[in-house]
C-alpha cells in the first residue's frame, strides 16, 4: 500500500507481471541451444539441415509452452488485456525488431557472400554485435531487463568460442561449450522464474461471489 | 439593507471522490485505468489483497457505476474481468485533478 502510485510504473507492472512467467527465457535457450548442436550435426547432416531440423523442435516447444501457459500458469497467474498505449507500443515494437531483422539479415547475407575475405572474427563479431542490439531493443520495449544479459551472452558466446578454438583447440570453434552454457543458463532461468511464480501463486479457489446480479 | 452573504468556494478538499480516496480502490483504479480489461486472479495478484477483500472493493466501486464486472465461465470454472467504465475514467481523471489542485495550492 506504501507504494508510490505513478500510472507509468503501474502499467509496467502490469506487463512485466503477465508476461515475466519465465516462458520466454526458457524458449530462447532452446533456440540458442541450435547454436550449440547445429555445429555436431553438420558433418553428417550437411550447413543447411543441421539447423532446418531444429525448426519442428521450436514449434515443438512453442506448442508446449503455450499449452502450458494457458494450462498451468494463466489459472494462477490471471489475465489481462493491455490498453491501446501498451497495444501501440508493442506494434512499434515489432516493426523495429523486423527493420533492425532485416538490416542484419542484408549484412550477414553480404558476409557470407564475402566470407573468403571475411575472417571468423568478423563473422563472430557481426553476430554478436546483432545479438546484442536485438535483444536489447527488446529489453527496452519489453520492460525485460534480462534480456540485455541474454543479449551480452548471446554475443560473446561465439567470440569466446573463436578464443577457445584458437587457444585450446574446442572443437567446432567452442560453439557447442559456449552457446550450450548461454543456453542452459537462460533455460534454467526461466524454469526458477516459473518454479517460483507457480509456487508462490497457487490456484485460487472459487471464492466469493463478485458484484450484482 | 440586507447584509449579503456568499457561499464560500467549495474547497479543493471536499471535492475529493470519497468512493476513490481509500488506498486499494485506488490502486485497483490506477491498474485499471492503464488496461482493457483484468481477470480477478490477475488483479488479485496485483493488489495483493485478499479474496474478499478485493470483492468488497470491487462492489462498492460497481455500485458506484466506476467498474463493470462481467462474470463468465472458461471451460467449467467460473472466470471474472473487470473493467473501467467510461464513468469511473471519467471520475478517475476528476479525482486526479482534484488531489492536484490541493496540492498545488500548498506552500513549499
Amino acid at each position: 500500500m506504501s507504494e508510490k502510485i505513478s500510472l507509468k510504473e503501474a502499467e509496467h507492472k502490469v506487463f512485466s507481471a503477465a508476461t515475466q512467467d519465465g516462458l520466454l527465457d526458457v524458449f530462447i535457450g532452446c533456440v540458442a541451444l541450435q547454436f550449440a548442436i547445429a555445429p555436431l550435426l553438420s558433418p553428417s547432416l550437411g550447413d543447411f539441415w543441421s539447423s532446418a531440423v531444429f525448426v519442428p523442435f521450436w514449434v515443438l516447444v512453442a506448442g508446449g509452452l503455450w499449452l502450458f501457459r494457458r494450462r498451468v500458469v494463466k489459472p494462477r497467474l490471471g489475465g489481462v488485456r493491455f490498453g491501446a498505449a501498451r497495444k501501440a507500443r508493442l506494434i512499434r515494437f515489432n516493426v523495429v525488431m523486423l527493420v533492425v531483422n532485416v538490416i542484419a539479415m542484408a549484412i550477414g547475407t553480404w558476409i557470407s557472400l564475402n566470407s573468403e575475405v571475411m575472417s571468423g572474427r568478423v563473422t563472430s563479431a557481426f553476430f554478436g554485435l546483432t545479438c546484442l542490439v536485438l535483444f536489447s531493443t527488446a529489453a527496452v520495449f519489453l520492460h525485460y531487463p534480462r534480456l540485455y544479459v541474454y543479449g551480452l551472452l548471446l554475443g560473446l558466446s561465439p567470440l569466446v568460442g573463436e578464443w577457445l578454438f584458437e587457444n585450446w583447440g574446442a572443437s567446432h570453434h567452442g560453439f557447442p561449450i559456449t552457446f550450450g552454457l548461454t543456453a542452459g543458463i537462460m533455460i534454467a532461468t526461466g524454469l526458477l522464474v516459473l518454479m517460483r511464480l507457480l509456487r508462490n501463486n497457487p490456484v485460487p479457489g472459487d471464492g466469493p461471489v463478485v458484484g450484482r446480479g | 439593507m440586507s447584509e449579503r452573504t456568499f457561499p464560500p468556494d467549495p474547497h479543493p478538499l471536499s471535492e475529493i471522490d470519497q468512493v476513490i480516496h481509500t488506498p486499494a480502490r485506488l490502486m485497483i483504479l490506477a491498474y485499471l485505468y492503464v488496461v482493457e480489461s483484468v481477470d480477478y486472479v490477475f488483479l488479485m495478484r496485483l493488489t495483493r489483497l485478499t479474496w474478499g477483500n478485493l470483492s468488497t472493493h470491487l462492489s462498492r466501486l460497481e455500485e458506484a457505476g466506476y467498474i463493470v464486472i462481467k462474470k463468465g465461465y472458461q471451460g467449467k470454472k467460473p472466470h471474472t474481468t473487470v473493467r473501467l467504465s467510461s464513468q469511473g475514467r471519467a471520475a478517475f481523471r476528476k479525482y486526479k485533478q482534484s488531489l492536484q489542485k490541493v496540492f498545488d495550492d500548498l506552500p513549499d
